[in-house]
């Protein structure tokens, strides 16, 4: 089992380290950041292997989260247990860096003591540890209300429009003692992930939704929360309701805490969430987008005289939201030495990025229905026609705050009993790119 | 346990410190500062009366050893708060306790009795706490008080502590192994609790104590197997795995019949080990065809039952447990459950995905089908890493097929453009695995790679050259135009394998390219000295070559090669050059070898097969680590082989007390409903006759007759079979009861009511929930002349002795052989219910055979009984002759050892045999028998 737990930075300073039973020594931590920094590769194998001694490690927010075992225990249960220690370490000190473990360590050693013992696993529910730690989450910065800027939505990082106040959802979840900051908020976040393939013809090859609905509970006593989902929801193909506009998906998976029995004829989740972030809801659609897909990209790619090509695009945003953080990489020839670029507002930037190859065009703001366009001429020494061809296919990223591809949308939120004083709700929907590439 | 937050009512003495200033270190304080000096501080506050203070200090300590800071020297302050009242204080005194004890085990020894204390505290948490940071402290002269303690805490009322009593015991066992055969009694004892709390942590201690003792299992299968979804995660994996294991030692394969009649790659890798030919293992197929298809043990199908819905849990974990455990032991048709599950993982964190995926490539190669539906799953993402990207072209490769290695070529195209190159490579060594398993897409896959050697990245085509080659060498005459334009390339590429490639090419079907060949070895004969060393040895066997097939143009050449490659620095490059100018330069003194130069530079290469690297991983257990490094890791325990024959499956049978089963009807409901699924005897739902139902039918003769059997344990399968029929029994029942009650003449009162009430007391228990017995005055269980003689006895506890009573029914026969499979021999058999006098254990089977053909059948007997272990046969005598038309019955007796497991033997006339198998339903595995109340209530006192 368990031999060893530690958290590096991703310098290799030792942030925690804690032994369950004395089997490696200590210097297995040396041992294991050589290992890591002397791969050259983008990223390292989930398990290394050193003599008799093996490393599973995962990374959350640059820290490397490491188990050193010399037994045979199942990877996937030290991989789920890392990813839990980091999301229980989020939940009791508010946010993951360097700086919060840091500031946390004697929680977070108290954490783990709880956790494991003698190297098995012992339990990593919020609720039954919360009985045991008694050491107090130190936040990095001060709760404080007047503080609206730029919203951190949790598990998606995005600058979303003034809706919740910005450190309300990267706070401990257990709140400490005798600090007024202990207020009533829940979060409803619906999370979507996009990835969408379009061929070269502008014919969508492959196309794929994954959302989640997220809970991040601050309540301190568990009253059941009841979110309604849309009427016309439905699994699947078979459950097609009329002609309307479904919102379809098709699977769907639940936490096992989230009671169904009015799921089938009202949609509606009935949960007791338990403090702390849950997933409560996953679902899939796969193939079939009930909308087109948001971006349309038309490239071409002209050889111009000499040693320049050129590369003009069209990119089109349908809808009528705003994306934010756009930014589209175009691979660009091996060897390419200069940029020279036509954007269509100055707020926009392009950079070429010799190192990955590729021409990073980003656009910090797009109004939807807008078109822009951009001509890259690149320069190449020794252009041929064959060299073209490693003009590959053009990634996107972005994030569509306030929608969701699918057309999931909540309803309502009810607390019973309603809780007494303030109790606040929040519910935000986002869309993010999780790859999203069109052929050339 | 979230309710009970006794930590936290004792808190108070925290709230009015202030926040600790973690911001900067007390640890790290400059070099100046003196290590005794910041000492002397914590221990002045650890010695404070105020908790606050100490509470502080203890913070700061932790936070030192939390940083690996050497904080030891503040041992004897600290263990000195070990008594605290406080309860932060003190738990993280004990935080600091486990961490130096072993480094200051006097010292140690101070707290011990803290501990011991601890353990009595009225507390769980607190008894709990203890006994953890106790077993925590590796000082061997406490292992007795660790026993001690250990043992008590395995039989504490909380639920808690005995976990917590599991988790001590591999710390023990670590600390002094000579307490092995004690923990295992610990060990056999927590195995037998009932909570799902204990379960998981006590098999994890069976699995690093004793995992060999295999038999602690049998009597605690079921109820692991049922408790198995209220375990918390962490356990469900570790009993998952231990069960996979142990399943593998208790059952038989279920693909055992299959194994042998399929088709393609899994014949050969089920038949590789025997070297028989094809005639043979047909004919070896066809035989294991005939014999009785294979009968899930209902225990092997109540553990696949019960892990399937564990696929839905959110523990990647977990799910990968359970996708093993099908893989190891479902039979094939039902294991494509297992794939929707595992996709979905790949919706994961990236570093589940990896392992995830190493699973699923070494699934692929043995069953493809069930990932077939899937393939657009493990189509590649422009964000994957490079590591994921390679794994899902591995699978996408292990997928292709005729039918889908369009698309997937088509996918691979697009994936050549990529900017990773890794991924690039990777991608083109998966099109000539393609190419080489799919033969029609050959040409298509070698016309594009070819294109490819015109890409101007130079790995690209490196890694085009290098599969091209591979590619070549499965059919060389059609390609010499390929060959021709990669001699071209020599000139560009720099990448050493993909010149060597290439030289190795040409060197080979020189013959094809005769006119270029000899050119391309001068051009490298000019860079000879400049090459890399795997360039150098290609050159020199080029030039071998040549030298072979065409000396009068390349004589000269070959010499100018090796006497380069004489000085050359590496000594491989000498060697070779040596060896081979020994072997084909003619000299006066060439040895006898020089003659057949040509056959072995020339000689045809067998082409190499391109194979999965995930090939040979299949032989660990999936989902662990071992399986993930390919290699053995550190306590990797084998999956065993299936054993040939199934062991005795009763060992698994767990005698329940029978208070306790009357209760748990709601579960018995349950198990009923379930039961269709696994178990296929006709007797069960049919209309088996209770012993109650027909009391008054003709044969009442055949009640005297004595059966004797094992009562007590038979009754509880009585409860089984007749709990389905009871509900429709019962009104009818109460009807005929009227009926007897108005028919029967009175008896004498008091006689009667005494039998009554005890035969009502007999029911209440045998027939578990029956009928409310206040309205059964007389049952008619007992028939009315057994009620006579009873009578006739003089009614006290002591003449009744046990007698048993063989319950009248008219029997049902069950069809052995249908005549048309039996030629005209049709054999039907019966359980008569009667005692079988030679062998008071085995059951009698009345079988009845009919001649329905012309002509008599001789020699009538058995042979070869197929037997679960523990069964018995005991066979009738043989019959001599049946003539035609006529029919005979015999009886057997069978000993089915209370299970109902199918006995399977051969039954043989003078010319034939027949294969046929006789499967009790479990009420007829039981004689009743008469207890009268005190007995009863002397027998159940025994049970509990």
């Amino acid at each position: 089992m368990i031999s060893q737990v530690f958290i590096l930075s991703s310098q290799g300073d030792h942030l925690i380290y804690k032994d369950f039973r004395g089997e490696a020594g200590k210097d297995s931590i040396n041992m294991f950041y050589e290992m890591v920094t002397s791969l050259s590769g983008a990223q390292p194998p989930v398990v290394m292997r050193n003599k008799n001694l093996n490393f599973i490690h995962v990374r959350h927010s640059g820290l490397y989260w490491v188990v050193s075992t010399k037994d045979n225990p199942s990877p996937f249960t030290i991989i789920e247990f890392l990813n839990r220690l980091a999301a229980l370490t989020k939940d009791y000190c508010g946010s993951l860096s360097e700086k919060s473990v840091r500031m946390n360590f004697a929680l977070i050693y108290e954490l783990l003591d709880e956790m494991v013992d003698y190297g098995y696993i012992q339990t990593t529910s919020t609720d039954i540890l919360k009985n045991f730690i008694q050491t107090e989450a130190v936040t990095s910065k001060p709760f404080s209300l007047f503080d609206l800027s730029n919203v951190g939505l949790f598990g998606a990082e995005t600058q979303q429009s003034k809706v919740a106040p910005s450190a309300a959802a990267s706070r401990p979840i257990v709140a400490s003692h005798g600090e007024q900051g202990g207020k009533n908020e829940i979060f409803v976040d619906v999370v979507e992930r996009l990835s969408v393939v379009i061929g070269s013809n502008g014919v969508l090859m492959k196309a794929d939704v994954e959302g989640e609905i997220r809970v991040k509970c601050y309540l301190p006593t568990c009253s059941e929360m009841r979110i309604g989902l849309n009427e016309e929801f439905s699994i699947g193909k078979s459950q097609l309701r009329g002609y309307g506009a479904a919102v379809r998906v098709d699977e769907c998976s639940f936490h096992q805490a989230v009671k169904l029995d009015e799921f089938d004829t009202y949609r509606i989740l009935k949960v007791c969430p338990s403090q702390g972030e849950q997933t409560l809801m996953q679902y899939q659609l796969s193939d079939e987008l009930p909308c087109a897909p948001p971006f349309r990209l038309f490239p071409t790619v002209e050889k111009d005289y000499g040693s320049r090509y050129s590369n003009d695009m069209w990119l089109i945003f349908i809808g009528r939201i705003v994306a934010i953080n756009v930014s589209v990489t175009v691979p660009v020839p091996k060897g390419s030495l200069s940029l020279s670029q036509e954007l269509s507002s100055p707020e926009q930037s392009a950079e070429l990025q010799p190192r990955s190859k590729a021409v990073l065009w980003t656009i910090p703001r797009f109004p939807g229905g807008a078109q822009l366009s951009a001509v890259f001429k690149v320069e190449v020494p020794r252009l041929s026609s064959a060299s073209l061809l490693e003009v590959g296919p053009i990634s996107m990223s972005f994030e569509l705050p306030k929608y969701t591809c699918t057309g999931l949308q909540v309803r309502f939120l009810r607390l019973s009993p309603t809780q007494p004083g303030l109790s606040q709700r929040w519910v935000r929907y986002v869309t993010h790119s999780d790859s999203y590439t069109i052929r050339i | 346990m979230s309710s009970s937050s006794a930590f936290n009512d004792e808190k108070g003495g925290s709230s009015s410190v202030g926040e600790p200033e973690y911001g900067h270190d007390p640890a790290s304080g400059g070099i100046f500062s003196s290590d005794y000096k910041r000492h002397d501080d914590l221990k002045e506050m650890l010695d404070s009366n105020k908790d606050s203070l100490k509470l502080e200090a203890m913070k700061r300590i932790v936070a030192m050893v939390a940083r690996g800071k050497n904080a030891s020297d503040l041992f004897p302050a600290v263990v000195k708060n070990v008594a605290c009242k406080n309860i932060e204080v003190k738990k993280l005194v004990y935080v600091y306790l486990v961490r130096y004890a072993e480094e200051q085990q006097d010292l140690a020894l101070l707290s011990i009795s803290t501990f011991q204390r601890g353990l009595k505290d009225p507390n769980q948490l607190i008894r709990a706490s203890a006994l953890r940071v106790l077993s925590s402290i590796r000082v061997t002269i406490i292992v007795p008080i660790m026993m001690l303690a250990i043992k008590e805490a395995a039989s504490d009322m909380s639920p808690y502590v005995r976990k917590t009593a599991a988790h001590a015991i591999p710390k023990l066992y670590s600390l002094d192994p000579e307490q092995k055969d004690q923990l295992i009694e610990v060990i056999e004892k927590l195995l037998a609790d009932k909570t799902t709390l204990v379960a998981g942590s006590v098999v994890m201690a069976f699995e690093e104590v004793c995992p060999e003792r295999i038999e602690l299992i049998h009597k605690n299968y079921r109820k692991l197997c049922n408790l198995l979804i209220d375990v918390e995660e962490w356990g469900q994996v570790v009993i998952i795995n231990m069960l996979t294991r142990y399943a593998r030692t208790q059952f038989l394969n279920p693909n055992i019949n299959e194994s042998l009649l399929e088709e393609g790659g899994e014949k050969e890798f089920y038949a590789s080990d025997d070297d028989e030919d094809d005639e043979e293992k047909k004919a070896e197929a066809a035989a294991l065809a005939k014999r009785k298809p294979y009968v899930m043990d209902p225990d092997h199908r109540l553990l696949l039952r019960n892990t399937k819905p564990l696929l839905q849990s959110r523990n990647a974990a977990v799910v990968m447990a359970v996708a093993q455990l099908y893989f190891h032991l479902a039979p094939k048709a039902e294991v494509g459950v297992i794939a929707k599950a595992l996709v979905r993982l790949l919706r994961s964190h990236s570093e589940v995905q990896y392992v995830v995926l190493q699973n699923v490539a070494t699934m692929t190669i043995k069953r493809r089908g069930m990932f077939e539906p899937h393939l657009k799953s493990f189509y590649i993402r422009s964000t994957d890493p490079t590591q994921i990207k390679i794994l899902k072209l591995e699978v996408l490769t292990n997928l292709a097929s005729e039918t889908n290695i369009s698309t997937i070529l088509r996918e691979f195209q697009t994936y050549i453009k990529s900017m990773d190159k890794d991924f690039v490579a990777a991608t083109i060594e998966a099109i000539g695995r393609c190419a080489t398993n799919i033969g029609e897409v050959r040409d298509t896959c070698l016309n594009g790679l070819v294109q490819l050697l015109s890409n101007r990245d130079e790995l690209v085509v490196a890694e085009s050259v290098v599969v091209i080659k591979k590619l070549l060498q499965m059919q060389p005459e059609q390609h010499s135009e390929i060959i021709k334009h990669m001699a071209k390339l020599i000139d560009n590429i720099q990448v050493p394998m993909a010149r060597a490639s290439i030289l190795w090419l040409i060197g080979e079907y020189c013959e094809h390219v005769p006119k270029i060949a000899p050119d391309v070895l001068r051009k490298m004969a000019k860079t000879f000295t400049n090459e890399e060393d795997i360039v150098k040895l290609q050159i020199l066997n080029l030039a071998a070559k040549l030298y072979l097939t065409n000396s009068k143009q390349t004589k000269l050449l070959t010499q100018y090669v090796l006497n380069l490659a004489k000085y050359d620095q590496n000594y491989d490059i000498r060697d070779r050059a040596r060896f081979i100018r020994q072997l084909i330069v003619p000299t006066d003194k060439s040895g006898a070898l020089s003659k057949y130069a040509k056959k072995l530079f020339l000689a045809l290469k067998p082409a190499p097969v391109l194979e999965s690297p995930f090939k040979d991983r299949d032989h660990f257990q999936l989902g662990s680590l071992s399986h993930l490094l390919n290699t053995k890791a550190g306590g990797y325990q084998e999956l065993p082989e299936w054993p040939d024959s199934a062991p005795d499956p009763s060992v698994r049978n767990v005698e329940v007390p029978e208070w306790s089963k009357c209760t748990s009807r709601k579960e018995r409901k349950e198990k009923k409903v379930e039961k269709p699924f696994y178990s296929d005897s006709e007797g069960e739902s049919g209309p088996t006759e209770s012993a109650d139902s027909e009391s008054d039918s003709g044969s009442r003769s055949e009640s005297d007759s004595e059966q004797t059997g094992s009562g007590s344990e038979s009754e509880e399968s009585v409860e089984e079979s007749q709990s389905e029929e009871e509900e429709d029994e019962e009104e009818e029942k109460m009807k005929k009861k009227k009926k007897v009650d108005k028919s029967q003449p009175k008896k004498s009162e008091s006689a009667e009511s005494k039998i009554a009430s005890e035969i009502q007391f007999l029911l209440s228990t045998s027939v578990a929930p029956t009928s409310s017995p206040q309205v059964t005055p007389v049952n008619n269980f007992l028939s009315s002349s057994l009620a006579s003689d009873l009578e006739g006895l003089s009614l006290t506890d002591t003449v009744l002795a046990p007698t048993t009573i063989a319950p009248s029914a008219s029997v049902r026969m069950y069809e052995l052989l249908h005549r048309i499979t039996g030629e005209g021999l049709g054999v039907e058999y019966c359980f008569n219910r009667q005692a079988f006098s030679p062998d008071p254990h085995m059951v009698a089977v009345q079988i009845h055979f009919t001649n329905n053909t012309s002509c008599e059948t001789k020699n009538l007997h058995i042979e070869e009984p197929k037997l679960q272990s523990g069964m018995r046969i005991k066979e009738f005598p043989e019959i001599d002759m049946l003539p035609a038309g006529e029919s005979v019955s015999v009886v057997m007796g069978i000993d089915f050892c209370d299970s109902t497991q199918a006995a399977n033997f051969q039954l043989c006339t003078h010319t034939r045999k027949f294969f046929v198998s006789i499967q009790p339903p479990v009420g007829e595995l039981m004689t009743p028998i008469f207890l009268t109340e005190n007995e009863f209530k002397k027998e159940q006192t025994g049970h509990n």
